[in-house]
């Protein structure tokens, strides 16, 4: 099994996305992660959607956690209202975050190096390296993961 | 003037500069320096670490590093929040009231807390305050950093530079409260009016908006009770230590170790919780620090100033002591004053020492300048770069000028109120 059997499109973000949106794609389709372009519509980095959470509380309650249990159910709906305002460009510029640099693997890389780089690079999304142009594919931590289980389970022939 | 000399001066100019310009993480300054300061022959292992006049003063980190366990520990508890909140509704959420009580509540923090701990604890409850009052919250972050500086002029504890002092002038905690806190009650009544009169414009009282505060859940706050009641005991009994330091015999620095000590043997937290807040860098640049004006000790440049100081002062003590005062403010709204303190500390030793008893209010004048002038700028303390970082994180930032004007202001007005207390208290 190759990268290219792996790959599929990704949810592509850019600085301008706004935090509410791209939380919309994470929990739409329980994204790891989200494939950040430049300006020129390159994908560059990857995002972890615990991060983008980061993005929707509201820096003082991170700055300081007893604040978290202070609202009641009310305010407890306000917290969210500045969401909208917020962009994953403050998650590129924002020193405490860790923004990945998009990993590239080849196409005909094996599931072993794909599994290995991830695991080295602590990447959830990997960009695979095409010879064309057309739409960047990407291989992800759950598709990378399904691959190994279903391997697993062919040698060994038992489920976890 | 020798060679040594020369580089030893050259030496320490060039690590002031790049400690003031930021260029360069001012830990790495500090032990670079130190490092050159060897090479040169200016100090040497024994005087670093066992020379009393030229060497690291342990009693100042050991200090530091007490106070920082406890703190550390402390605020785990969330006692502070809970008292923000806690005024906050007792005000019925009107904001020029709220703000008065946190710049209390803060000042008295500072008074026995380090001012960056106190800004981090006050600042994240303020904007979540703020919030739900719609205020804006830059006027509150300002008034609290600069309530912070002015609160911890008040104690040996409450700012780096005073236990510099206490150290190098052998004074006592409650030498401290009994010369410092009286005025800085004064200066904090004052502060409060101006509070008024700069930031009154911004502060609108939103009816709808107060249920929001009204409902917020202070009590919540509080984590760990346990650990609330043991912190606190265990706060209260250094600070009895420190009050009863002639009565006991034990060293500020050794009371904390204890009291750090016991907190982390009742609590039995883990050991990064324990240690998580101690700044290691901090006090490698005290050390790094003391070993710098140690050298100038050792090779007598010090002592030569210290003497060129005492004849320009002839026995005008008063004149000293304005011109410390107002030179650390200006000095100290520039740069960091931890350095500076640690480099005008053992030359004021030398004044006090000419004068005697006469000289001794120097030391005052200079705790009141270093401290009070941190206000003057953005980045004239610590606290200030701290809180001015944590409103950019949360889309409220405050510009250079912004802080500048209102430090300007608030600076002139304390550091030149503190004179006349100088003066009515040991001159007239």
């Amino acid at each position: 099994m190759h990268a290219s059997d792996l790959a599929s499109s990704a949810s592509l973000v850019d600085r301008q996305t706004s935090a509410l949106a791209a939380a919309r794609l994470i929990a739409a389709r329980s994204l790891p992660g989200l494939v950040v372009m430049d300006d020129s519509g390159a994908p560059v980095a990857v995002v972890s959607a615990v991060d983008v959470l980061g993005l929707l509380v509201p820096g003082y309650i991170l700055d300081d956690m007893a604040l978290a249990g202070v609202f009641d159910e009310q305010g407890s709906e306000d917290v969210w209202s500045h969401a909208a305002d917020r962009t994953i460009g403050e998650l590129l510029d924002d020193d405490d975050v860790h923004v990945y640099a998009l990993l590239t693997v080849e196409a005909n890389a094996s599931l072993v190096e794909i599994a290995a780089q991830m695991a080295h690079s602590r990447a959830q999304i990997a960009l695979v390296k095409s010879r064309g142009g057309g739409e960047p594919a990407f291989v992800t931590l759950p598709a990378v993961m399904d691959a190994i289980l279903r391997f697993c389970g062919d040698v060994a022939g038992t489920d976890v | 003037m020798s060679v040594q000399i020369v580089l030893a001066l050259v030496v320490f100019v060039a690590a002031y500069v790049f400690i003031a310009t930021e260029k360069i993480s001012r830990v790495t300054v500090a032990l670079v320096g130190a490092a050159l300061m060897v090479v040169i022959g200016a100090t040497d292992d024994h005087g670093i670490f066992f020379s009393e006049d030229s060497g690291i003063d342990w009693n100042v980190i050991f200090l530091l590093l007490g106070m920082m366990i406890i703190v550390g520990i402390l605020k785990q508890s969330g006692v502070f929040e809970f008292l923000a909140i806690w005024a906050a509704k007792r005000a019925r959420g009107r904001p020029f009231v709220i703000m008065v009580m946190l710049v209390v509540i803060t000042a008295v923090l500072s008074a026995f807390l380090d001012n960056v701990t106190t800004v981090l604890l006050i600042a994240p409850v303020t904007l979540l305050i703020c919030e739900r009052l719609a205020a804006p919250a830059i006027p509150f972050l300002i008034a609290e950093v600069m309530s912070s500086n002015i609160g911890g002029t008040a104690t040996l504890i409450g700012d780096p530079p005073n236990i510099i002092i206490a150290s190098r002038a052998g004074l006592t905690f409650n030498d401290f409260v009994v010369n410092l806190a009286p005025l800085i009650a004064i200066l904090l009544v004052v502060f409060i009016g101006l509070c008024w009169l700069m930031f009154r414009k911004s502060l609108k009282y939103n009816a709808e908006r107060v249920k929001r505060v009204m409902a917020l859940n202070e009590r919540e706050a509080i984590r760990d009770v346990p650990l609330l009641v043991k912190s606190l005991v265990v706060l209260g009994l250094v600070l009895a230590g420190f009050i009863l330091h002639s009565l006991i015999g034990l060293e500020p620095a050794i009371v904390a170790l204890l009291g750090a000590g016991l907190l982390a043997l009742v609590t039995r937290l883990e050991p990064r919780k324990i240690f998580g807040d101690v700044e290691w860098e901090t006090l490698l640049f005290f050390a790094g620090l003391f070993i710098m004006v140690g050298s100038l000790v050792n090779l007598g440049v010090i002592e030569a100033l210290g003497t060129a100081a005492t004849q320009a002062v002839g026995d005008n003590y008063f004149g000293a002591a304005a011109g410390l005062l107002f030179g650390s403010a200006i000095f100290s709204g520039i740069v960091d004053n931890i350095p500076f303190v640690a480099t005008l500390a053992p030359l004021t030793n030398d004044l006090v020492q000419a004068g005697g008893a006469a000289a001794h209010p120097l030391w005052w004048a200079l705790a009141l300048g270093a401290d009070l002038g941190g206000n003057a700028t953005a980045i004239g303390a610590s606290a200030n770069v701290v809180a001015i970082g944590i409103a950019k994180r949360n889309g409220q930032p405050i510009s250079f000028w912004t802080f500048t004007k209102y430090g300007l202001i608030v600076t002139a007005v304390t550091v030149t109120l503190s004179l006349p207390y100088l003066w009515l208290r040991y001159f007239m």
